[in-house]
């Protein structure tokens, strides 16, 4: 009976505090917010003008995503017309050209001035650990999200 | 007149000589007696592990172990679990703040430490 009780009592505390301690399943915007109060140690107050700051900033850089998908697609369409017809209709490669470099740079002005204006919120600390982790991302894009 | 010679009477006079006791014989039985009763006495595992369950104090102190075993597995699956999460959040954040990202770039930032 003991025996019994004690298995219960052990099941149900391992049970009950993995549920509780458990992290965000999703990829959501709420979950990265959370990983980075975590990551970073926000305070409520940082966290909650950082959480404003991202949702501020989300959707145009969601709008953002999916039109490089696009214009990924748009130029292996290009290219897929290239190798078979030995064709490319010039002037209309030169407007996608534009597009694509329109998009690039609305993407990084978009994301400068996110991890600007977030930045702004952290401590030194903070912004050194946050900037770490964009780091690579910086130097694997040979680009600067910080003027 | 003599009875005839019987040929058990040589037989029966040598049962009669008792041979001489060891010394501390009656110490010795009583040992043996002792040991005997002991292990009689002396409960098997089953019995003393029961015994011990019937004590509150042991009882109580398994319930608490059994807890904190549990807490102990579910910190270890935790701790996993937060970093397999980690890298996973980091890439979807990277992602999300750069749209133009690619994702090698991706993976090395969400793989650092």
């Amino acid at each position: 009976m003991i025996i019994l009780l004690g298995i219960a009592a052990g099941v149900l505390s391992h049970v009950g505090w993995f549920m509780s301690q458990r992290p965000c399943g999703a990829n959501n915007l709420d979950c990265q917010l959370e990983w980075m109060k975590t990551e970073l140690k926000l305070s409520d107050e940082q966290f909650a003008r950082i959480k404003t700051i991202h949702e501020k900033s989300s959707p145009r850089l969601l709008a953002l995503a999916a039109q490089v998908v696009r214009m990924r697609d748009e130029y292996d369409a290009f290219e897929r017309e290239r190798t078979t017809s030995g064709q490319v209709d010039f002037l209309e490669f030169a407007h996608f050209v534009e597009q694509r470099r329109a998009v690039d740079r609305e993407c990084l002005t978009s994301t400068q001035q996110l991890v600007a204006d977030a930045t702004r919120v952290m401590t030194a600390q903070q912004r050194a650990r946050y900037l770490g982790l964009l780091g690579p991302v910086l130097q694997g894009t040979g680009r600067s999200l910080l003027n | 007149m003599h009875p005839p010679s019987d040929p058990l009477d040589p037989l029966l006079d040598r049962w009669r000589e008792t041979p001489e006791l060891p010394p501390h014989l009656a110490a010795e039985v009583w040992r043996r007696i002792a040991v005997v009763e002991s292990r009689a006495e002396r409960p098997g595992l089953f019995a003393r592990i029961e015994a011990a369950f019937t004590r509150p104090s042991f009882a109580v102190a398994f319930v608490a172990a059994c807890m904190l075993l549990g807490l102990f597995l579910a910190e270890v699956r935790l701790s996993r679990l937060h970093a397999e999460r980690g890298v996973q959040i980091a890439q979807s954040y990277l992602r999300l703040i750069d749209p133009l990202i690619d994702e090698t770039a991706v993976n090395v930032a969400a793989h650092r430490p």
